[in-house]
């Protein structure tokens, strides 16, 4: 057993050197291996490298808080941008962007709240005393959603125009703007985020298969939730705030990985980490060069192909 | 009442005395002042802000969400609008209230010129008209000339300066081959940077902004867009100083003050930088 | 060992259990029975914590359970509750695992102990072969074994049992009581059960409790307890009774 998990860590890292090998390889400039001009290494180091590196950060950040709410809600549809944790992310943003662009913290710690906030009333609108069963959670995160959408479009209608131009294209989900700074803030998220989680997936193991069964064999399933809850609004945050909303990674990755190699946490939860860093790594490849010199948003081509599967997924539910 | 064809080729019914009109466009309204029919808009949208005389007439909303009931409520002859968007239930509305329905669209100067033509011609002011055309058209071609003579004429070895038109800082927008802003960057003597870029106002890939290494950047002065995006750090535009500020409002709109715009680029591109 | 005194629950402004007592001692097997609706489970979810009491003490060894972490409970305290479906596809094995959280770190993998202890429950529960299986793909019988296996598992000194033999055989009821007599006798363990099935409660009870709404009606040995008069009050039906030729107990049979 352990040496199978053994092969399958070398697989994914692999894997994912292979990818951000690719990523940086390819581009709308054609670039030589070697002996790179001046303008030739300003494209390379300044432009395609901070972002292949933030897209495998938001890919991982996305992905974990994914499969970590997935346990914790006993529920294979929950996904942070479904249940509208993504939006709240969105609006922290936006209400850290229009008042508070003096601080450098002010985003990803309003995208935090926001997060934070979202996920909060989505659980408290989907449980119920019969407890928490798919339809009510996926209908909370549609109005949650819609909720927060609606406040976004009321304020950019009411706020300047030409401030907020950016924004609406920056909601789909988008890596243009990634600079080194956004890269270090989602990394650092990233890496706390997913060590802690990864410390929880024991716990976790219990509660996906119920939270009663969870506490009669030890579990303390409110700090867990907490824990969970927390470091989930913390990734999506961090990731939200550097890239906007980019759809249904949580939802693709985490569901590959129980395909590949079964339900254990302590396995899908840092496997979802290196596996989402792939997946939007490759997504944002093609975002970058699929029409070059012209970009698509990277949350179009993600939602593409999650969107479907998530189809799949409730009807099989 | 007679017949006239506006620029999707409709035929709409234009009363013979036109003296209540309204715009649905800053260009059609700065058109129309132009002309000197401006004391007959009784309506424009909030983004119409040129010339001065604007912010006294009735606001109806903006372009893409006018308010119709407003609309209704002041009784215009003629309602002059730049976008066929919604266009069929908006104008069928309007028709039954009696209310016509004009489209105007120019797409490059030429355009622009007959459009201000034809609504010399709706208005009564057709002499009025004539005479601008002639006006505008006339500096254009200074302009034009003069940017030709520049590049083709004693010193072969001046190459036309290759111009950057950035709409948006981030994400970054700029004009693609659809734009008029290519066709008139042309004209005042540059060569877009990207001109070959198919749509509009495409978004931009930083790498390629970055490898196109522009001499000259034009920003459309906006909040958001005051500086060059980064990925121009290294460009020769940056490094001699030759990044300019036009204002938003002449470049976006296909109206007489284009001609401005072209005067503007033109002096800029030939101005020297540090 | 578990002792509670006086406890009473409120659902709301809903009184569910109403001053209660019982004393489980050590290798003792308890019966709770009485009539749907009558309390029997959130008793058993007092008994472990995981309902909240508004009235009254529960000690474990002495200890009131309220300053005990889940922890610690879990520890001395295994549940066999009705299973509900997951959405996961978890297996077999891993499911048992769940029951030996409270031993060594709460993070980390389980030790060869605590695999070997899997195992063994499984097998104990005739479900040898099954560990690499699916529990969707199980049986409602075959689930039910793996909960009890899970609960062996934990190799706690109290087992407390929701209706364990709900969905199970003829052959696999008995082993499921045979288990958990054969735990009393041999290691001490105790364990209180809720049935419904009289003559099973019979033949393996040390100890019955009768509830009706929310109190305790009767309560002692079987033979004390499971009178017609007891029986026809709280179920509201009328039985005879015999004494089973095999084991001597009494034997209850519905006059329908």
């Amino acid at each position: 057993m352990q040496n199978r998990h053994i092969l399958s860590w070398f697989v994914l890292i692999v894997s994912l050197l292979l990818a951000l090998l690719l990523a940086v390889s390819l581009g709308s400039e054609r670039l030589p291996i070697f002996d790179l001009s001046d303008s030739q290494a300003a494209i390379f180091f300044d432009i395609r490298f901070p972002r292949v590196l933030l897209g495998a950060c938001v890919g991982a950040s996305l992905a974990t808080a994914g499969a970590s709410l997935q346990a914790l809600l006993r529920n294979p549809l929950a996904e942070p941008y479904l249940l509208g944790v993504s939006n709240g992310a969105a609006l922290g943003t936006m209400i850290a962007f229009v008042f508070f662009e003096q601080f450098v913290f002010a985003r990803p710690l309003l995208a935090f709240a926001g997060a934070g906030l979202a996920t909060f009333t989505v659980y408290q609108m989907a449980r119920s005393r019969a407890g928490m069963n798919v339809e009510r959670l996926v209908l909370s995160g549609v109005i949650v959603t819609t909720f927060l959408s609606s406040i976004i479009v009321l304020l950019t209608s009411l706020l300047d125009a030409a401030r907020l131009r950016g924004f609406t294209f920056w909601l789909l989900g988008d890596l243009s703007q990634s600079t080194m700074n956004g890269f270090y803030m989602t990394l650092a998220g990233v890496v706390i985020g997913t060590i802690v989680l990864t410390s929880q997936a024991r716990p976790l193991n219990l509660m996906m298969i119920g939270e009663r069964d969870a506490m009669d064999f030890g579990v303390e399933v409110g700090r867990v939730r907490m824990i969970v809850f927390g470091m989930a609004s913390l990734l999506v945050g961090t990731a939200v705030a550097a890239s906007g909303s980019v759809g249904y990674v949580g939802l693709i990755v985490p569901h590959l990985v129980r395909l590949a190699i079964g339900s254990d946490n302590r396995l899908v939860i840092p496997f979802s980490a290196i596996a989402g860093a792939i997946f939007v790594v490759l997504a944002d490849t093609v975002a970058r060069t699929a029409i070059a010199p012209r970009e698509l948003p990277v949350g179009a081509i993600t939602a593409l192909i999650g969107a479907p599967l998530f189809i799949y997924l409730l009807k099989r539910s | 009442m007679r017949e006239v064809r506006d620029d999707l080729g409709r035929t709409v019914k234009i009363p013979r005395k036109l003296d209540r009109a309204i715009s649905l466009a800053p260009s059609l309204t700065e058109m129309i002042f132009a002309i000197g029919a401006g004391d007959k808009l009784v309506g424009v949208t909030t983004y119409c802000n040129y010339p001065a005389e604007t912010a006294s007439i009735e606001k109806v909303g903006d372009t893409q969400t006018p308010n119709i009931e407003k609309i209704i409520a002041l009784k215009p002859q003629v309602a002059f609008v730049s976008t066929a968007s919604q266009l069929e239930a908006f104008t069928k509305t309007l028709e039954e209230q009696g209310i016509a329905v004009y489209v105007s669209n120019p797409k490059n100067l030429d355009e622009v010129f007959k459009d201000l033509g034809q609504l010399g011609d709706m208005f009564g002011r057709s002499a009025a008209a004539e005479d601008l055309v002639i006006s505008l058209s006339g500096r254009a071609s200074f302009v034009r000339h003069q940017a030709n003579y520049h590049a083709e004429g004693s010193d072969k070895s001046v190459e036309k300066p290759k111009v950057f038109v950035q709409v948006s800082k981030e994400p970054l927008f700029t004009i693609g081959s659809d734009s008029f802003l290519t066709a008139l960057v042309e004209q005042a003597g540059g060569v877009p940077a990207t001109k070959d870029v198919p749509t509009a106002y495409p978004k931009l890939s930083k790498e390629r902004a970055a490898s196109l290494n522009p001499d000259v950047i034009i920003l459309s002065d906006s909040d958001d867009n005051r500086e060059p995006n980064l990925a121009f750090k290294d460009s020769k535009a940056v490094k001699n100083g030759r990044v300019y500020r036009v204002n938003a409002d002449i470049l976006s709109r296909p109206g007489p003050r284009l001609v401005d715009a072209l005067e503007e680029i033109a002096s800029k591109l030939k101005e020297k930088g540090k | 060992m578990l002792e509670a005194k006086n406890i009473s629950v409120w659902f709301g402004n809903r009184s569910v259990i109403d001053n209660v007592s019982l004393e489980l001692e050590p290798g003792q097997i308890m019966v709770l029975l009485g009539p749907n609706g009558a309390g029997k489970t959130t008793l058993l979810r007092a008994l472990n914590g995981t309902v909240g009491i508004k009235g009254g003490t529960i000690e474990l060894d002495g200890k009131p359970l309220s300053k005990l972490s889940r922890r610690e409970i879990a520890r001395q305290i295994a549940v066999v509750a009705q299973e509900n479906e997951t959405k996961f596809p978890i297996t077999v094995i891993e499911f048992v695992l769940a029951g030996r959280f409270t031993h060594g770190a709460a993070f980390g993998w389980e030790s060869a102990d605590d695999i070997r202890a899997a195992e063994n429950a499984l097998k104990l529960c005739d479900l040898d072969e099954y560990g690499g299986r699916v529990m969707n793909e199980l049986s409602g019988g075959e689930r039910q074994r793996v909960v009890l296996a899970r609960a062996l598992a934990a190799e706690a000194k109290v087992l407390l049992l929701d209706e364990p033999t709900a969905n199970l055989d003829l052959a696999h009821q008995a082993l499921m009581f045979r288990l958990v007599r054969d735990r009393s006798r041999n290691a001490g363990a105790s364990a209180i059960v809720i049935t419904h099935d009289l003559n099973l409660a019979s033949e393996f009870a040390d100890h019955v409790v009768l509830l009706k709404d929310g109190k305790v009606y009767a309560s002692g040995p079987t033979n004390g307890v499971l009178t017609k008069e007891n029986i026809a009050e709280v179920y509201g039906v009328q039985v005879l009774l015999d004494s089973n030729p095999a084991s001597g107990k009494v034997r209850v049979t519905t006059v329908y």
